[in-house]
C-alpha cells in the first residue's frame, strides 16, 4: 500500500509527505506552471498560424504528467519515459527545454527533429524521454525493450510509459504489457483514465469499470490513484518505481483525472456535457488543488508562488521571442538521414529539370 | 516602429476558410500580446484569435460577416519594437541545384561495337503477341502494331539504325511480324559497309564506287581501319565535291552589335534554359534572309532545280566519333530564343547520342562553326543534297577603319568572316553575294526587337 | 572446406555474430528451448544463456517493438518471425515506428527481423508467403532475400552488423536443399545493396531472387543447347536496388526476363521494369517481360500450387519466346 502522510499535530506546519523536500514542492509546482503557460502560448501561436499541424493540450491533466515524472531518478543516462501528446509536463520534468518544444510545435529547422516530426514527437535518450509515434500503444512494447536491456545489463534503471485509456484498447498495448509482464521489465505504466478518447466515452471504449482491472490481468501489480492530486500520484509512482528498481518487475498505476480541452485545439468537444467540464474546472484542477494544499498547510506562501508564475512567463516570452521568426528547413534537407548508409535518398529527376 | 501582419489562421487540417464573426477591437485601439482580437467561426470550431504581438491596430482588412480563405491578410498592428516580421518567416530560396542530377536517361556514353554476326537461330512459326503487348497501336489506328513493329522495331535498334543513318523499313527482319532485331541490323552493317546509306527521300544520296586509293604503310606506322562514320563521311566529301561546282564566297561581318546584345540578354535567356551564342544569331540572320533568295535554300535533281518548301538549317557537330549535322526544322518560324534553344538542344543530343533519324533529315543548308579555335576562315564542303553551306570563322577583336563626321579612326571591333561554299551550276555569284549582303546587314545592326 | 546446407550456414552466421559481438541477442517463439520451428537455433540457449536466446509469448508486435526499444540502447537484436506469414502483425511497429525512426527521431534502430518465406512445400496460404512487396515502399526499411548457402551466411552477418533496420528472408525451400562447400575461418559477408551474377550469357538476362535463381539456373542449362545464351543475375539485395547491376545486365543483352515466386501484381518485377525504363531504354531489344506466381492466394494441393507457382518449365518457354521477339 502506498504511504499516507500522516499529519503531525505536533508542530504548526504538517510534515511534507513522500520525503519531498520544500525545494521540491516549488519545483513541482514550477513545472505545473510552465506547462499550463507554455501550453496557452502554444495555443495562441495555433491561432496566429505559427504552429502548423495540430495542438494538443493538457489542460487538467498537467498534475500527473508532472508528478509521476518528478518521482523517477532524473540526469543523465538514469530513468527513461515515454510521453505521449499530453503529457508535455512530464517532459518538462526530464529536462526538455520551452524552446526545443516550441520550435517542433512550429516546424522551425532548428527544432529537435528538423521539422520532420510534430508535436512532442521527439526524444532525447541520454535526458530520459522517449518521444511517441502517432499509432497509440506502440510504446508499450518499446519501452519494454528498453527496460529489457536494464534488466539484461544489471542496471538499477527504470522505465515509465504513458497510456490514454483509449490506447488501453490496442493490439500492441495488450502484447507490449503481457511481454514485459513475463520478461518482468522495471517498467511503470501510468494509465490516464481521462473520460475522453477523442469523442469516445469509456462505456464504449472498455467493460471494466477502473483500468487498474484490466492491468490484473497481466499479472502486475496496479493501483487507481485520484490523478488530480498531485502529491498522491507522486507518492504511488514513487512506490512503483522503487518496487520495479528493485526487480519487482511491471507496475500498473491508473490515474482519474479529466481532459478539460477537445481531442485538440480544432476539436470543439461538443460531445463533452458543458457542465461537466465546468464542475471539473471549478471543483478539481490539479493544479489549483496543489496551491490550496501548499499554502494551507504552510509549505509555501503565496509571493513565492506568484514569483514562480511570473519567472514562468517570462522564460516562455523570452522563449517565444528567441525562436518563433526561426526559418523553415530548406526543402533539400528532406533527403538525408533515411538510412545510415547511403546517408541521403535520392533526389528524383524531374526535380532536376 | 514595425508592421505586423495579422492572418486568417488554419483551425484544423481540412479547414480552408473562416468567417470573421466578431471585431473585438477597433480602429486605434492598443492591444497587448495574446490579448483577443477578433473570433472567428470555421465548420469546425469558434475562437477568439489574439494579437500576436502588443501594439496598435492600425489596419481592418476583414469585415465583420466576411468569409476569407485561410491565411488572408485581416489586420495590421504598428509596434513600438522593430523587425518584427510580418509573417512567418518563408524558407529561405531553395539552393541552386546541386550538381548531382537523378539518374534520369543518362545512357553511357560509349556506344558498344557491333558484335560479330550472330547466327540467328532458324525462325520458327513464331506465337502471336501476346494481348498485353507491349506495343500498342497509336493514334488513327490505321498502322497496327505489327505495320509499326516492322517500321519502328525497339529502341536498341533504332538507337543503331540512327548512329549509322539507316532506314529500318529497308532491311529485312527475322523478329515477330518481320521485325528488325539486333542481330538483324548488325549483320546488315557487317555486310554492307559501302552501301550504308539507304537511298530514301531526305538522307544523303549514296556514294556510289567511291574508291579510295590503296597506300603503303611503313614499319612503325599505326593503320586503324575506318569506323561506319567515318567511311560514310569519307564517301559523302569525296562525292559532294565531284557532283558540285564548288566557288566560295568571303564576308567580313562586324559583330560589335552583336557582341553587346549578346552581354545584355545572356543571363536573362540562360534563366529561361538557353544559353545564347553568336550561332545563334547568325543562324537566325541565315533563316529570316532564305525567302528573299530562294535558289540559295535549294536541291539539284538531274537538269532541274527543286526549290525547297521548308527552311531546315542543319548545324554541323563534330563529335569524338565523327561529323554528324542535327537540323532544326521550319528554322525561319523561330524566335532567336527558340533557334537558340533548339540549337542547344540538338548538340546536346548529339553529343549524348540521343538523336532519332527524323533529327538528321531533309536540312536545305547547313552552318559549320568550328567555334573559338577554329580558322579565320574555312572553304567548307557542301553538305549534298543541298547547294550552299556556311563557315563560321573564328569572331574576335580586330582593328578597323570606322568613319565619324567625315573623318576615319582606327576602332577596335568584334569581327569575323563568313565563307559562304555554294554550288555554281545553279547559285550565281551575284545570288550568293546578294543573300551573304543580307545577311551581313542584319549582323551587323541586329534588331533589337528580335531579342 | 566444408559442405553445408543452406540452414547450416544460416546457422553458422548467427553463431559467429552472437559469439564476436555481446550485444547481439534474439527473441522470439519457440527459439530457446526448442531450437526453433526449424532447428535454427538448434543448441544456442545452451551456448549462449537464456538472458540472450528469449523464448517470447505470440505477440509478433511486441517481439518488434521490443527490438526497437533495445536497439535504440545499443543492443543488436535479431528478432524471429516463426513464419514470415506472421510479420504482417507486426506490420505497424515495423514501417510506422522502426523504418521511420532514424529519419524523424535521429534513433539508431539497428533490428533484423528474420523468418522463413517461400512455398512449393505445400504449406498453404499462410505458410509459403514472400512478403517483400507489402515492405518495399518503406523508406528506412532494408531487405535482403539470400539465394544459396554463402549469402544465407554472409547476408546475416551483414545484416546484424548494419545499422539500419534489416528484413531477412529466407526461403524454407532451400533451407535444406542447398548445400555448398563453405570455407572455415574465413569471414564470409555479403555486401548488402550488391547484386551477384550468378550465371554468364549473351542473348538474355534473366533478374531474379531467392528460389526462383535456381529455376533460372535449370532454365538457362536446357536452353544452353540450342537456346539463348542466358545470363542470371542474382539480386539478394531487394532494397535498395542494384540498379547499376540491373542496367550492366540489360546493356550487355538487351533482353530481360524478370522472374519472382511473389504474386505478379504489385510484386518487384514491376519496380524493376520502372528503373529499366528510365534508364537503359535505348538498349532494350525487346519488352521487358516477368515470370511471376498468378494472382491468387496461394493454395494448398500440389496439382493447384504448382500452377499457381512458375516452375522452370515457364522460365524457359518464356525465355524462348522473349529470345525470338
Amino acid at each position: 500500500m502506498p504511504p499516507h502522510s500522516v499529519p503531525d499535530t505536533r508542530s504548526e506546519t504538517p510534515a511534507i509527505p513522500a520525503e519531498l523536500e520544500r525545494p521540491q514542492l516549488l519545483e513541482m509546482y514550477r513545472y505545473l506552471r510552465l506547462t499550463r503557460v507554455l501550453e496557452e502560448r502554444l495555443v495562441a501561436l495555433y491561432r496566429q498560424s505559427k504552429v502548423i499541424g495540430g495542438l494538443f493540450r493538457s489542460l487538467g491533466q498537467e498534475g500527473e504528467s508532472v508528478a509521476s515524472a518528478y518521482a523517477l531518478e532524473r540526469g543523465r543516462h538514469r530513468d527513461i519515459l515515454s510521453p505521449l501528446i499530453r503529457n508535455l509536463g512530464s517532459m518538462l520534468v526530464m529536462g526538455a527545454r520551452p524552446i526545443e518544444i516550441l520550435r517542433q510545435y512550429m516546424a522551425k529547422a532548428e527544432g529537435p527533429t528538423g521539422g520532420r516530426e510534430l508535436n512532442v514527437h521527439f526524444n532525447d535518450l541520454e535526458k530520459g524521454y522517449l518521444g511517441q509515434i502517432s499509432h497509440l500503444g506502440d510504446m508499450v512494447p518499446v519501452m519494454a525493450g528498453i527496460t529489457l536491456t536494464f534488466k539484461m545489463r544489471g542496471e538499477p534503471r527504470v522505465g515509465l510509459v504513458y497510456v490514454g485509456d483509449g490506447a488501453t484498447s490496442t493490439g500492441s498495448f495488450h502484447e507490449g504489457l503481457n511481454f514485459a509482464a513475463v520478461q518482468r521489465c522495471p517498467l511503470v505504466v501510468i494509465a490516464e483514465y481521462n473520460h475522453w478518447a477523442y469523442s469516445t466515452p469509456p462505456e464504449k471504449q472498455f467493460a471494466v469499470k477502473d483500468l487498474a482491472d484490466k492491468a490484473k490481468g497481466y499479472g502486475v501489480h496496479a493501483v487507481t490513484v485520484d490523478g488530480n492530486d498531485v502529491l498522491a500520484v507522486y507518492a504511488a509512482t514513487r512506490y512503483a518505481v522503487e518496487r520495479a528498481r528493485r526487480g519487482k518487475g511491471v507496475h500498473f498505476i491508473e490515474v482519474k483525472t479529466y481532459r478539460r480541452k477537445g481531442h485538440a485545439e480544432h476539436d470543439d468537444q461538443s460531445y463533452q456535457p458543458k457542465d461537466e467540464i465546468e464542475r471539473w474546472a471549478v471543483e478539481n484542477d490539479p493544479v489549483d488543488r496543489y496551491v490550496k494544499q501548499l499554502v494551507a498547510n504552510g509549505w509555501a506562501e503565496e509571493s513565492e508562488l506568484a514569483e514562480i508564475d511570473q519567472a514562468a512567463k517570462d522564460e516562455i516570452d523570452q522563449a517565444t521571442d528567441a525562436c518563433v521568426n526561426d526559418p523553415l528547413p530548406q526543402p533539400e534537407t528532406a533527403l538525408p538521414g533515411v538510412y545510415a548508409h547511403p546517408p541521403a535518398a535520392e533526389r528524383l529527376w524531374f526535380r532536376g529539370l | 516602429m514595425a508592421r505586423v501582419d495579422v492572418l486568417m489562421p488554419q483551425m484544423g487540417e481540412s479547414i480552408a476558410e473562416g468567417t470573421l464573426s466578431k471585431w473585438l477591437k477597433k480602429l486605434g485601439d492598443d492591444v497587448k500580446r495574446d490579448e483577443p482580437l477578433f473570433e472567428i467561426s470555421t465548420d469546425k470550431v469558434d475562437a477568439e484569435i489574439p494579437a500576436p504581438t502588443a501594439g496598435t491596430l492600425v489596419e481592418i482588412k476583414v469585415q465583420e460577416g466576411q468569409t476569407v480563405p485561410v491565411q488572408t491578410l485581416v489586420a495590421v498592428l504598428e509596434t513600438e519594437k522593430g523587425a518584427a516580421a510580418s509573417a512567418p518567416a518563408p524558407a529561405a530560396a531553395p539552393p541552386a541545384p546541386k550538381a548531382e542530377p537523378a539518374q534520369a536517361a543518362k545512357p553511357a556514353p560509349a556506344a558498344p561495337v557491333p558484335a560479330a554476326a550472330v547466327t540467328a537461330p532458324v525462325p520458327r512459326p513464331l506465337s502471336p503477341v501476346p494481348q498485353s503487348s507491349s506495343v500498342p497501336p497509336k493514334g488513327d489506328g490505321a498502322e497496327t502494331a505489327e505495320e509499326r513493329l516492322r517500321r519502328r522495331s525497339t529502341p536498341l535498334v533504332r538507337k543503331i539504325a540512327s548512329e549509322h543513318q539507316l532506314d529500318i523499313s529497308q532491311i529485312s527482319g527475322t523478329g515477330f511480324a518481320g521485325r528488325v532485331t539486333k542481330q538483324d541490323i548488325l549483320g546488315f552493317i557487317e555486310r554492307a559497309p559501302a552501301a550504308a546509306a539507304a537511298p530514301t527521300p531526305g538522307t544523303r544520296p549514296p556514294a556510289p564506287g567511291v574508291e579510295h586509293p590503296a597506300v603503303e604503310a611503313w614499319p612503325g606506322d599505326r593503320v586503324e581501319p575506318w569506323s561506319k562514320i567515318r567511311r560514310i563521311t569519307a564517301d559523302h566529301m569525296i562525292m559532294s565535291r565531284r557532283v558540285s561546282a564548288h566557288v566560295a564566297s568571303f564576308f567580313e561581318i562586324d559583330y560589335t552589335k552583336v557582341a553587346l546584345l549578346r552581354a545584355r540578354f545572356k543571363a536573362a535567356y540562360a534563366e529561361r534554359g538557353v544559353n545564347l551564342t553568336y550561332l545563334a544569331f547568325i543562324a537566325k540572320a541565315c533563316a529570316a534572309n532564305m525567302r528573299k533568295h530562294p535558289v540559295i535554300n535549294a536541291a539539284v535533281s538531274g537538269d532541274s532545280t527543286i526549290y525547297r518548301r521548308d527552311v531546315n538549317i542543319g548545324i554541323a557537330v563534330a563529335l569524338d566519333w565523327g561529323l554528324i549535322v542535327p537540323v532544326v526544322k521550319h528554322a525561319d518560324e523561330l524566335s532567336l530564343l527558340g533557334l537558340a534553344r533548339a540549337i542547344n538542344d540538338l548538340g546536346e543530343r548529339a553529343r549524348t547520342k540521343r538523336l532519332s533519324p527524323d533529327d538528321i533529315q531533309r536540312g536545305t543548308f547547313t552552318i559549320t562553326n568550328p567555334g573559338g579555335f577554329g580558322p579565320y576562315a574555312g572553304i567548307p564542303i557542301i553538305n549534298q543534297p543541298q547547294v550552299a553551306i556556311l563557315g563560321v570563322g573564328t569572331i574576335e577583336k580586330r582593328p578597323k577603319v570606322v568613319t565619324q563626321d567625315g573623318s576615319d579612326a582606327i576602332a577596335i571591333r568584334t569581327m569575323g568572316m563568313l565563307t559562304m561554299s555554294y554550288d555554281h551550276r545553279v547559285v550565281d555569284g551575284a545570288d550568293a553575294d546578294r543573300y551573304l549582303a543580307d545577311v551581313k546587314a542584319m549582323l551587323q545592326d541586329f534588331p533589337e526587337q528580335e531579342m | 572446406m566444408a559442405e553445408v546446407t543452406f540452414l547450416e550456414a544460416l546457422r553458422q552466421g548467427l553463431s559467429e555474430e552472437m559469439e564476436r559481438d555481446e550485444r547481439v541477442f534474439m527473441l522470439g517463439e519457440d527459439i530457446g528451448a526448442y531450437g526453433g520451428a526449424f532447428k535454427v537455433t538448434d543448441g544456442f540457449q545452451k551456448k549462449f544463456g537464456a538472458a540472450r536466446v528469449i523464448d517470447t509469448p505470440i505477440s509478433e508486435a511486441a517481439i518488434v517493438g521490443a527490438a526497437a526499444g533495445a536497439a535504440h540502447m545499443g543492443m543488436r537484436p535479431v528478432a524471429e518471425m516463426q513464419f514470415i506469414d506472421f510479420i504482417s502483425c507486426a506490420y505497424d511497429m515495423l514501417t510506422n515506428y522502426v523504418a521511420t525512426a532514424r529519419y524523424r527521431a535521429g534513433l539508431a534502430t539497428p533490428i533484423v527481423v528474420r523468418g522463413p518465406c517461400g512455398g512449393y512445400v505445400r504449406g498453404g496460404p499462410f505458410h509459403s508467403q514472400n512478403p517483400e512487396a507489402a515492405f518495399l515502399h518503406t523508406p528506412g526499411l532494408k531487405i535482403v532475400y539470400p539465394a544459396t548457402a554463402r549469402d544465407a551466411k554472409g547476408l546475416i552477418k551483414a545484416s546484424i552488423r548494419d545499422d539500419d533496420p534489416v528484413l531477412y528472408l529466407e526461403h524454407k525451400w532451400l533451407y535444406r536443399r542447398i548445400k555448398e562447400n563453405l570455407p572455415e575461418g574465413e569471414e564470409i559477408l555479403t555486401p548488402i545493396g550488391q547484386a551477384r551474377i550468378a550465371r554468364e550469357g549473351k542473348d538474355l538476362s534473366i533478374i531474379t531472387y531467392g528460389a526462383t535463381v535456381w529455376k533460372a539456373l535449370e532454365a538457362a542449362d536446357q536452353l544452353a543447347q540450342d537456346g539463348p545464351s542466358v545470363e542470371v543475375l542474382d539480386l539478394r539485395t531487394l532494397l535498395p536496388l542494384d540498379d547499376d547491376a540491373i542496367v550492366t545486365t540489360v546493356k550487355k543483352t538487351g533482353k530481360v526476363l524478370i522472374v519472382h515466386e511473389d504474386t505478379r501484381t504489385g510484386g518487384l518485377a514491376g519496380e524493376i521494369t520502372a528503373r529499366i525504363n528510365e534508364r537503359a531504354f535505348e538498349w532494350l531489344d525487346g519488352p521487358i517481360m516477368r515470370v511471376t506466381a498468378h494472382d491468387v492466394p496461394l493454395p494448398y494441393a500440389p496439382t493447384l500450387e504448382d500452377y499457381v507457382l512458375p516452375q522452370t518449365e515457364d522460365i524457359v518457354k518464356a525465355a524462348r519466346w522473349l529470345a525470338k521477339y
